[in-house]
């Protein structure tokens, strides 16, 4: 499948998490209507998942390469987030964020639309390419579920409806991610040394990767001396920006003239 | 607040002592100093650790509030070294004078990660002394962080990254560094015996010659070039390729014909059809010593153009100074290691593209790069544990 189907699949995907998020609501009072529902919000991920593999199966190589292919990860991992955080907190809201999220990376990626192209630069082919972008790339859809329930639990506060478990769902996404982010961080790094020859040369891509990566570290000593977690909730709201600097911005800096990571746009 | 005040003070010191020194930045102490200095550090932080734990004043060197603002500190000192290019500011500018144009390398950036591993350093000698197995986390990701940050930093100076230039059927031992363009001697020589590109298959479009720009086909696809390819373009006509030389030249007759892989360029035969006018032609994205061949197609043109390079390659024989011979072959993310240099492929001459004989490589000796990948070792295994801890907590709660 190739670019052609796109605007289809990504309909078809929307189309899935509307009508099951419309059908939560007869699903208060129908177990009937609950399964339904649940079956077309996971058919939209599942369409979107079949695209991928196929679209990875036309490209012979992996989609990964450009940000639009990423969105295309994004819109498909983002609502999975969603989905789990209900199953295993019983906390419904965050998958319609998570899913209104997923619909505009969609969006975006109809607006400019990716050409197909099959050309891997050599620096790309490694056995490190897939881990370290997969790595980032669940960090930053675990950060973004975070900072998204961050921003929820500072809403919720003003309406004096604190939830402490809002509040630790924010805090273990946070956790989760930090940890990812590591992992991308030094996986970034092994690669460096074997495809350009030094592990750390201060790229603005690696640098803004490690302000994101100090803002997460921030947050954990923020954590460790007991701070206000109600405060805690706009900072990882806000961190959040940091990240996207890292993820898209870098390439509109002044520094990116010269940065090897260029390719990634 | 006191720590927050600290930290500015040590960026303002650090500022102040760039623009004294008009933006010279820190000279790190090479070999052996570097090595000296490390161990004076560290044994300072184990002293001061030790002896002084209940004094309140390096008990609060050593708190998270400190690092909590280090921590912003280098975070805004990396922000302004991430926004501004780094060596583009003519000297004598202001960005220049405070060295903000070289971050990475400035006082300030020094002092606060000083001080960082200062008081990562003492909470690190708390944390592991008394030894308890609960604190193993904790050793590990920031001991990890230590001690990679720190030889990092001071192995810098020890690193060396050279370019060696190399001709196809000529050996070489002379390299150079980038910066100084001092042409240095390696203890081996590299005799490059062939280089080698291969590309991915060539691309055609339409080109619109008023606008200067391509014509995207219904598909949206950037076709590539191979037989029995068909692409329309809504409204103009269609293209079909009928044949496909990937290297070729021209024969008696102008015909095309197959050559040997290096010498020939790429030619297809395609029909084109413009609603209904059907003819056939050659086009091709042609080479150092052929023009490219491209056919109109009503106010436009079918062009080809060569594919991306899809890896290049050097076989090359390296002959030590001892005399030892080894053969092998060098490849972006496949460096080889030859007395104790590592040899990346690094580049070739791109205005001779596929037909370059010159192959770029690059030599690098790091000696303090086991300590950083220790480093970075034990920040992984303690994400390991942090991860699985997390995980056991997220249970729980
Ligand atoms: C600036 C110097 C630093 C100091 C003084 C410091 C100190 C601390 C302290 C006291 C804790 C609480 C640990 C506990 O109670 O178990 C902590 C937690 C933590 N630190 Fe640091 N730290 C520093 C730098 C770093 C760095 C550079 C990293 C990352 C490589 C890091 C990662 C963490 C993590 C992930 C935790 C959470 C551990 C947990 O909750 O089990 N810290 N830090």
């Amino acid at each position: 499948m190739t670019l052609v189907e796109f605007p289809a699949i990504a309909l078809a995907a929307v189309v899935c998490w509307a009508a099951g998020s419309l059908l939560q609501i007869p699903a208060k009072n129908s177990r009937i209507f609950g399964s339904l529902s649940w079956l077309f919000m996971l058919s939209g991920t599942l369409v979107l998942a079949w695209f991928l593999t196929s679209y990875w199966i036309a490209l012979e190589r992996p989609p990964l390469r450009t940000l639009g292919e990423t969105r295309l990860w994004y819109a498909m991992l983002i609502p999975v987030v969603g989905f789990l955080v209900e199953y295993r907190y019983k906390i419904g809201w965050l998958k319609y964020y998570c899913m209104g999220l997923a619909t505009v990376f969609l969006g975006i990626n109809y607006l400019h639309p990716d050409v197909f192209e099959k050309a891997l630069m050599p620096a790309l082919q490694s056995p490190w390419f897939v881990p370290h972008v997969v790595v980032y790339l669940v960090g930053y859809v675990l950060l973004a579920a975070s900072a998204v329930s961050g921003w929820h639990n500072v809403i919720q506060n003003f309406r004096g409806r604190r939830s402490e478990k809002g509040e630790s769902m924010s805090h273990y996404l946070a956790l989760l991610g930090f940890v990812l982010l590591t992992f991308g961080l030094i996986f970034g790094a092994l690669w460096a040394k074997e495809a350009w020859g030094h592990y750390w040369t201060w790229d603005p891509k690696e640098t803004w990767a490690f302000i994101s990566w100090l803002a997460y570290l921030g947050y954990l000593h923020l954590v460790a001396r007991k701070t206000d977690p109600r405060k805690l909730q706009w900072y990882l709201g806000l961190s959040f920006f940091v990240l996207l600097v890292c993820w898209f911005g870098v390439n509109y800096l002044p520094s990116a003239q010269n940065s090897v990571h260029t390719y990634s746009g | 607040m006191e720590a927050a005040l600290f930290t500015l003070v040590a960026i303002l010191a650090g500022l102040g002592i760039e623009l004294l020194s008009s933006g010279a930045g820190i000279d790190i102490p090479g070999w052996p100093f570097n090595l000296v200095f490390l161990l004076l550090f560290g044994g300072l932080i184990l002293v001061v650790g030790l002896m002084f734990r209940e004094h309140p004043l390096v008990a609060w060197l050593g708190g998270i509030p400190l690092g909590l603002s280090l921590i912003v500190g280098l975070a805004l000192l990396s922000l302004v070294g991430g926004v501004l290019p780094q060596n583009k500011f003519p000297p004598g500018s202001m960005v220049a004078m405070l060295r903000l144009n070289g971050m990475f390398s400035s006082w300030p950036f020094a002092l606060v990660t000083l001080l960082f591993l200062f008081n990562l350093g003492l909470a690190l000698v708390w944390k592991t002394i008394p030894f308890k197995v609960a604190n193993l986390q904790f050793m590990l990701f920031h001991g990890g962080f230590w001690i990679a940050l720190s030889c990092g930093l001071l192995g810098a100076t020890q690193l060396e990254r050279l370019v060696v230039p190399l001709y196809e059927g000529k050996a070489s031992d002379v390299a150079y560094n980038r910066e100084s363009e001092k042409a240095i001697h390696l203890p081996f020589s590299i005799y490059l015996k062939d280089f080698q590109i291969e590309q991915y298959a060539p691309k055609f479009a339409l080109y619109d010659p008023e606008h200067d720009r391509l014509v995207e086909p219904k598909s949206k696809l950037v076709p590539e070039i191979g037989k029995g390819v068909k692409v329309e373009w809504t409204g103009i006509g269609s293209v079909t390729v009928l044949d496909y030389l990937p290297s070729a030249m021209p024969g008696a007759n102008g015909v095309p014909v197959a050559v040997d892989g290096k010498k020939g360029v790429a030619f297809a035969r395609v029909r084109i059809d413009e609603n209904g006018k059907v003819s056939d032609h050659w086009i091709s994205s042609g080479g150092p010593q052929l023009k490219p061949l491209f056919v109109p197609m009503g106010n436009y043109f079918i062009v080809m153009a060569d594919g991306a390079p899809k890896a290049f390659r050097s076989d090359v024989t390296l002959i030590g100074a001892g005399g030892e011979r080894k053969t092998e072959t060098l490849e972006v993310n496949k460096p080889v290691d030859f007395y104790g240099w590592k040899l990346y492929q690094s580049g070739y001459d791109e205005s001779a593209g596929r037909w370059s004989t010159l192959s770029l490589v690059e030599a690098v000796r790091d000696p303090w790069l086991p300590a950083v990948y220790v480093g970075f070792f034990m920040i992984m295994a303690g994400n390991v544990l942090f991860f699985w801890k997390g995980v056991k907590k997220m249970e729980a709660a």
